[in-house]
């Protein structure tokens, strides 16, 4: 895992070298003077060969340094740790809707498999699973918004001042990345109970004088849950990825803010540092799904 | 064709291709005539309700949005079309030599293969282009280029269980060379997964334009998109929602449409 992040810390970075331009000549203005920009280039220490940047980036990086935004003059770390309270609390908050709906829920449908609700339920799935979050964000700002006036769109509230009404705001942002996933997790987990309720060791637990909701609960759904879990890890990344483009529809400064900025600002340090710890985030979430499936599967723990 | 019109005649196959063609034939129809000109702006027209003149309304330069929708579909739809071709065709070639020759190359690709394939398409999107530059050009190749992992990741596992299978090593008995065993002898084999992932590659594809343009960095104006009608829409949400609804719903029509045509083709295997 350790050398996977080094890999990929190492393209990162090789990536933003081989692009043409100079962030030194783009931060000067294309009239400075030669020298002015050489003098900015070894205070900014771009002088120095490739590889040493590499590695006084990669050490400043497992120290939590990150380095200094072009643009602000900055620590890249302090931008990003002001900021990523937001993007986090978010992701979780998506995360818990997703879980907490789409168990019960997929329980529900599974215990009707084959009637009409299940059939309505698999196209409204189908139809949720194809509503781009940020459509659904829109639509959601403009009913909840504007026609029933329940809050106001882009009167974002900081956590800092005020974490009731922050948490509040993220609500509906929530839902609106929560929905596409939880529709995926329903069609997956539904057949994933429905294969495991025609098993043998079902029928044994009911023989056994087990009621319905014991069955489902304490055996079926705990076998059931194990392709979901894969599913969730890789969910994860996702939500973060799907909450920089809603964080844009409800206007909240959170990590997808700085990203878009920094991109746009050809500010490398900022987007470097991003994506390296957004690549961190899919590594330790396939670590937490590898130690997840060994306590959820005995089966796994042997070898 | 009988036969096989008679194996795909699920429900999810046939609303799927009902939606998806129509789609189609308004994008056809977009490329050579629009009911109005897609920059012709109209003070007159502004924020005009969909009437019978403009069915789905007017926005705020008073142009007619079907007809925006319209190129915007064909934007959307040619650069899904091309990210998934980028995709497939390296991905395949990626895959399937790494999963028919195995060994210290296959090992460290796949191993950045799977931080890059649980790495969300857009966010690796949005890397490239923050290295490429905006533009329509470069967002297809971004995306084409964020959806190699994925397929790649696909072929090389189906590859390696063909590998296994005796007709292959019979093919190699017979003297077969090892491209002629891959792309004659397994590829055809492997056609009905990679197909299916075709079909969502292209879902994922068009979820992810219209996201980057929603953000302004794919299809630049004046051209239209969905996903930028989008982002302009939503300043005018409350005089206007219907900006903001057709093209929203086109994205969703054509997931949708995809989706079901994916999931009726799979079906029935």
């Amino acid at each position: 895992m350790l050398l996977t992040l080094l890999a990929v810390s190492f393209i990162v970075f090789a990536a933003f070298e081989i692009i043409p331009g100079d962030a030194a000549v783009s931060r000067l203005g294309s009239n400075a003077t030669k020298e002015s920009v050489e003098a900015l280039r070894a205070q900014m220490g771009l002088d120095r060969p490739f590889i040493v940047r590499y590695l006084s980036w990669l050490a400043g990086f497992v120290k939590g340094d990150l380095g200094t935004s072009y643009s602000y003059n900055m620590p890249v770390s302090s931008m990003i740790l002001e900021k990523l309270p937001i993007t986090i609390t978010l992701t979780i908050l998506s995360m818990i809707l997703t879980i907490g709906v789409s168990i019960p829920l997929s329980l529900l449908i599974a215990k009707y498999a084959g009637s009409k609700f299940d059939k309505i339920s698999y196209g409204t799935n189908q139809f949720a699973m194809a509503i781009p979050s940020f459509f659904l964000g829109i639509l959601m700002s403009w009913f909840f918004g504007m026609v029933l006036k329940w809050f106001s769109p882009g009167g974002y509230i900081s956590y800092k001042k005020n974490f009731g009404g922050f948490l509040g705001y993220l609500i509906l942002p929530a839902i609106a990345i929560a929905i596409p996933k939880c529709a995926m997790s329903i069609k997956l987990l539904r057949s994933a109970i429905l294969t495991e309720a025609g098993k043998d060791y079902v029928r044994t637990a009911y023989s056994r004088g087990l009621s319905t909701m014991e069955v489902l609960y304490r055996h079926v759904l705990k076998n059931a849950m194990i392709p979901l879990i894969t599913f969730w890890g890789m969910a994860v990344a996702d939500m973060i990825a799907g909450s920089i483009v809603v964080e844009q529809v409800f206007n909240i400064p959170g990590l997808g803010r700085i990203l878009l900025t920094s991109i746009s600002n050809r500010d490398y340090p900022v987007v470097e540092a991003v994506i390296l710890l957004i690549a961190l985030v899919v590594l330790i979430m396939n670590l937490v799904v590898d130690v997840l499936y060994r306590v959820v599967d005995p089966r796994l723990r042997k070898d | 064709m009988k036969k096989w019109l008679k194996k795909h005649s699920n429900f999810n196959f046939i609303i799927g291709s009902v939606i998806t063609g129509v789609l189609l034939l308004t994008v056809l129809i977009g490329i050579f005539a629009t009911p109005y000109d897609t920059t012709q702006m109209s003070a007159a027209d502004k924020f005009a309700k969909p009437s019978l003149a403009h069915w789905m309304g007017c926005d705020n330069y008073g142009r007619d949005i079907l007809s925006r929708v319209m190129e915007g579909m064909g934007n959307t739809f040619l650069i899904a079309v091309l990210t998934v071709l980028i995709g497939t065709v390296f991905g395949v070639i990626i895959g399937a030599l790494c999963g028919y020759f195995g060994g210290l190359l296959d090992d460290i690709l796949m191993r950045i293969n799977d931080v890059l394939f649980s790495f969300p398409s857009i966010l690796l999107a949005l890397v490239i282009i923050s290295l490429l530059g905006t533009g329509r050009l470069n967002v297809t190749l971004a995306l084409g280029i964020a959806f190699i992992p994925s397929f790649a990741r696909i072929v090389r596992s189906e590859v390696k269980k063909q590998c296994s299978l005796d007709y292959v090593k019979s093919a190699a008995l017979m003297g077969a060379g090892h491209m002629r065993i891959i792309f004659v002898h397994i590829l055809p084999n492997i056609m009905p997964v990679l197909l299916s992932s075709v079909m969502i590659g292209f879902n994922n594809a068009v979820l992810a334009e219209a996201g980057l343009s929603y953000l302004g960095i794919g299809v630049q104006p004046p051209a239209a998109s969905l996903g930028r009608m989008l982002s302009e829409a939503q300043s005018f949400l409350f005089t206007a929602p219907w900006y903001a609804i057709f093209p929203g719903l086109v994205i969703v029509l054509t997931v949708l449409g995809f989706a079901l045509l994916a999931e009726g083709t799979t079906e029935e295997e």
